[in-house]
């Protein structure tokens, strides 16, 4: 096996000098047999003439030598892209069509493929990958009554059974210490935002609190300096950081200098030791870390809660763990619930809990994060959509190419006669489509990879900024490849099998064109149409399923008035202030801001309206047995009216709801119905663990997002509350826009160490959360109408070809008196089995695949009538019109013409 | 001269190999060599003799190298590589016997059955 191709590697890579030993190796044979006949008594002419005959055909024995090598396919194949490229530059505009076509169908599935392994399929660049768990607990407890005041990452609305991956971190401790299932067990911080202070400036960065063992138990190493290692976690050791490859670059520019350097973060001075090797960008997929610190002595700068690492309480560690080789999943995981167990009998997180939760283990070698979940989905429907846009484009062309043939067949009739074989000819054919798709798809991928860095932001939410490792890896290009060779294989088939079977006598003794109905030709082509319908219906329905759910967003009712808003967030937290003095820094920046000319009136709340963050607390009314679950918005004075929120009874928030003066809360009317309308004003209610005064009832608003319908919510004054970050909101007179850079300058002027983010107007804000709705209306919608495009041209091309060749027939009828109504019908009439059967099938495509969609809706069912209704009727009236065109020519054909022609 | 028989099919390769088993040929004397170890008999149409020797080379059985003739040209010549010479014992070892058993099978006499 192995010497074969050796053999024919070595003959293909030296071809010339292959073909010149050949002549001379039978030149040497004829010579020695002339030589020979010479010898016998021939003149040397006759001898030569002799030896000649005696070795037979000398190009047949040639030709029979290369075959002997594996050459011969080779041979052809090569002749047959000659042919092709000779072919295709014959017919310039039809060889861009296909490959414009091809290139766009080919390049949009390897774009999003290159998300879908970025998301979806690719390991993190650590040792063994498929050796790291998440730990993971469960709980059937729906209440969470259980849990109660215990501080987790659950999501608070899922329902039963309730999952976390957040630990104590005496529990964490205790898994590493007991544990024989793992190798390594990692307790880490969430990532989290930090002030990053560096070269003279301050930054927010991600920063992630890791143990002594993150590097060394991933196997991670560092590319300049060292990483963190034991000896740097432990209380009282000097506080060092590990930078972010990227980050390196992007602050310090790859200068090898910085290790012994200080920087601050969060306002503490800390040494950097090391940077991390470049493609690891921590291990939440979708976000790049930029700065690791030691967990024990650096928590406090982080967090800013004493005893943390000792509290059974504060449950806000995660673990990562490494599985021994050899042990189970379930072994590890049985003995994971008894270490947990054990630790919250012997420590109780609360003084209730009844039911102790059950340990799962999450696969982790792709990360820890909820990024899969949330963008799996929308990367399955992208991915079937590009699909459905590579068939009809396959299908297209295959239309196109078919329609080729039929004007080439007596060309094609010809060279069967002459002694081509019918297999040769198919391959032909089929070599011409791949060629098509070999150029297509090199500059469709090229493509993909040229606009590989601008498809994050379309999938991002809100503010956050999704960090998505898009290097091209071999998963991608053999994809890519894939695609490219199924294309050409899907383009090539049906038009290299409807190579003519026999009967050559009848194609070239008929004339160009005879008096035929319907052939098999014109089936396949009608099949096609049957494919670019149905797979164009899917695409307008799923388009005018998406366009309605941006519309139903943008049209929903938010009860505040979002225009002429600006925003930006500021978190003086980070700086290490806290109490008075941070509240102070918040009224001192929103008085600045306040002053600017063109703001009318300024506020400011913990998170901005839409903005996907809320906090929720439990509370206690006189009178009502269980407590209502509100969500709990911190403001200062003036936000309902520079928001638009109307205040219904009672009075706003005033400066002197402060630290010391008695706690008072404003509800919304939703929750003001629910415990006894205008007269709850004047009450006393228990939130949290304060008693307060209600003081107002105002409209109401969406708090957390667009898509959740406004909820119970409680106001509370801002100063009456722990510390947080602050959203400041201003309204403006004019564009709010305009206001942007001023803000900008005003703030980094007065407060330089205080970066403000997010700065934007809340319109933008808006846009940012329905980015992902908008992105599928406009993708769907454009793929949709190339796609209905295409399906008319197909329709178009079969009517136009059958018309040609029909034109004898009609020519006859319309003489024979048929009206130009009548021959208009004739025509019209093939198309419509085609268009029927593939609306119908397409229509049932969508009934089923909208499904697959229902939850990326908003407003309106997956199988919404209307938009059924209104897409079979676009693309009924645009094949009407397709079909129209050469059905009118057919009718004003002259039949005096057409039949002198014959 | 002797009366001449045509190549069974399928034994050209057979004979190639043998021929250059008693020592390394060029294209023309693998032909000399069969002619002479058959006594003449056997012919070999002399053009489908180079895709042969080309079908062995590309199996491995034979190998080539370029070196210079007995009349000082620049010729080819074929040796046989180890597995060419497996292979010849292996194909001669057939031969023998389904012609051993075809001799036997045409000298059966009636009595015999």
């Amino acid at each position: 096996m192995w010497a074969r191709v050796r053999s024919w590697l070595g003959a293909v890579l030296r071809r010339d000098r292959l073909e010149t030993d050949l002549s001379d190796e039978l030149e040497f044979h004829l010579q020695l047999r002339t030589d020979h006949w010479v010898r016998q008594g021939l003149t040397r002419q006759e001898a030569a003439r002799r030896a000649r005959l005696e070795f037979g055909g000398i190009d047949k024995h040639t030709e029979a030598c290369r075959e002997s090598l594996g050459l011969r396919l080779l041979d052809e194949f090569r002749g047959d892209v000659r042919y092709a490229v000779r072919q295709l530059r014959r017919t310039p505009t039809f060889a861009f069509v296909a490959i414009a076509t091809l290139a766009l169908a080919i390049g949009a599935n390897a774009a999003i493929f290159s998300l879908v392994n970025a998301v979806l399929l690719k390991r993190l660049p650590v040792a063994s990958p498929q050796e790291l768990r998440q730990i993971a607990w469960v709980s059937n407890d729906s209440a969470g009554s259980l849990w109660r005041g215990v501080w987790y990452n659950g999501n608070a609305t899922e329902t039963t059974p309730r999952a976390a991956t957040s630990f104590s971190y005496r529990v964490c401790d205790r898994i590493r210490r007991q544990s024989a299932s793992f190798s390594s067990v990692l307790c880490l911080g969430h990532v989290e935002q930090v002030n990053i202070g560096a070269g003279g400036r301050a930054v927010l960065g991600q920063g992630q609190l890791v143990p002594g063992n993150f590097f060394g138990g991933l196997g991670v190493t560092a590319a300049v300096g060292r990483t963190i290692d034991a000896g740097d976690d432990a209380p009282g050791r000097p506080p060092v950081a590990v930078l972010g490859y990227g980050f390196w670059e992007r602050v310090f520019g790859t200068d090898r200098s910085v290790i012994g350097k200080t920087i601050a973060v969060n306002g503490a001075t800390v040494t950097v030791v090391g940077v991390a090797a470049p493609g690891f960008f921590g291990i939440r997929p979708g976000t790049e870390t930029d700065v690791f610190l030691p967990l024990v002595p650096m928590q406090p700068l982080v967090y800013d809660e004493p005893g943390m690492l000792e509290s059974a309480r504060h449950w806000g560690w995660l673990v990562l763990a490494r599985l021994k080789p050899g042990v189970s999943d379930e072994q590890a995981r049985g003995e994971t619930e008894a270490l947990l167990r054990a630790e919250v009998r012997d420590h109780p997180p609360d003084a209730t809990v009844t039911d102790l939760p059950r340990i799962r283990l999450d696969e982790a070698g792709r990360g820890s994060d909820q990024l899969r979940g949330r963008l799996g989905q929308p990367l399955r429907v992208l991915m079937l959509i590009v699909a459905g846009v590579l068939l009809i484009a396959c299908a297209n062309i295959a239309g196109l190419v078919l329609t080729r043939m039929s004007a080439r067949h007596r060309e094609t009739a010809t060279r069967l006669a002459i002694g081509a074989s019918r297999g040769r000819l198919a391959r032909q054919v089929a070599t011409e489509c791949m060629v098509l798709a070999v150029i297509g798809g090199s500059i469709g991928i090229g493509l993909a990879l040229g606009i590989r860095r601008a498809l994050p932001p379309l999938l991002s939410e809100g503010s956050e900024i999704l960090h998505l490792d898009l290097s091209a890896d071999w998963v991608v290009i053999a994809f890519s490849t894939i695609v490219c060779l199924v294309a050409g294989l899907a383009c090539g088939l049906l038009p290299a099998l409807r190579v003519p079977q026999t009967g050559l006598a009848p194609i070239i003794a008929r004339p160009a064109s005879s008096i035929t109905s319907a052939s098999p030709r014109s089936l396949v082509g009608r099949t096609l149409v049957v494919v670019q319908v149905s797979v164009s219906i899917v695409l307008l329905v799923g388009a005018g399923l998406f366009v309605k759910t941006l519309l139903n967003l943008r049209s929903e009712a938010l009860g505040f008035t979002p225009d002429h808003l600006l925003v930006f967030e500021m978190n003086g937290t980070l700086n290490g202030l806290k109490d008075t003095r941070l509240k102070d820094l918040y009224e001192r920046t929103l008085n600045e801001v306040a002053r600017l000319p063109g703001v009318k009136s300024a506020s400011l709340s913990r998170w901005g309206l839409l903005s996907g963050n809320a906090t929720s607390d439990a509370l206690l009314v006189p009178g009502l047995q269980a407590p209502i679950h509100v969500d709990v918005h911190l403001v200062l004075p003036g936000y309902f009216k520079t928001m638009g929120i109307p205040v219904l009874v009672g009075r706003d928030i005033s400066w002197s709801d402060r630290e010391q003066a008695t706690p008072v809360i404003i509800v919304n009317q939703l929750l003001a119905r629910q415990i006894g309308g205008a007269s709850s004003v004047g009450r006393t209610v228990q939130l949290g663990d304060v008693h307060a005064q209600i003081v107002g009832i105002v409209g109401d608003a969406r708090f957390a997002e667009l898509r959740a319908p406004a909820r119970v919510t409680v106001y509370v004054p801002f100063r009456q509350h722990g510390e947080h970050v602050a959203t400041f909101v201003l309204r403006t007179a004019g564009d709010p826009a305009n206001l942007i850079p001023i803000v900008e300058k005003t703030l980094s002027r007065s407060q330089p160490d205080v970066p403000i983010s997010n700065l934007r107007t809340q319109d933008a804000q808006i846009d940012t959360a329905v980015r992902q709705e908008r992105l599928f209306a406009n993708l769907v919608s454009g793929f949709a109408v190339l796609a209905a495009l295409l399906a008319c041209l197909g329709i178009y091309g079969t009517l136009a070809s059958s018309v040609s060749r029909r034109t004898p027939e009609i020519g006859l009828r319309v003489a024979l008196g048929a009206d130009r109504l009548s021959v208009t019908w004739l025509i019209l009439r093939e198309s419509i089995a085609p268009v029927c059967i593939g609306m119908a099938v397409g229509l049932l495509l969508a009934f089923w695949s909208t499904q697959l969609i229902a939850s990326m809706l908003f407003g309106l069912m997956p199988r919404d009538a209307a938009t059924f209704v209104a897409a079979a009727s676009l693309l009924l009236a645009s094949a009407f019109v397709a079909a129209w065109v050469p059905a009118r020519r057919a009718a004003r054909l002259d039949p005096m013409k057409v039949l002198r022609c014959e | 001269m002797p009366p001449r028989a045509d190549l069974v099919p399928g034994t050209l390769d057979l004979l190639i190999l043998k021929a250059v088993s008693l020592g390394p040929l060029h294209g023309y004397g693998v032909l000399l060599r069969i002619e002479q170890i058959s006594g003449g008999t056997l012919l070999v149409e002399q053009g489908a003799l180079y895709p042969a020797l080309f079908r062995l080379e590309h199996r491995g059985l034979l190998a080539s190298e370029w070196g210079v003739s007995d009349n000082n040209r620049r010729a080819k010549f074929y040796r046989l590589t180890p597995a060419g010479r497996r292979q010849l014992k292996e194909e001669t070892n057939g031969w023998n016997r389904s012609a051993a058993a075809i001799a036997a099978a045409l000298d059966a006499r009636s009595e015999e059955i």
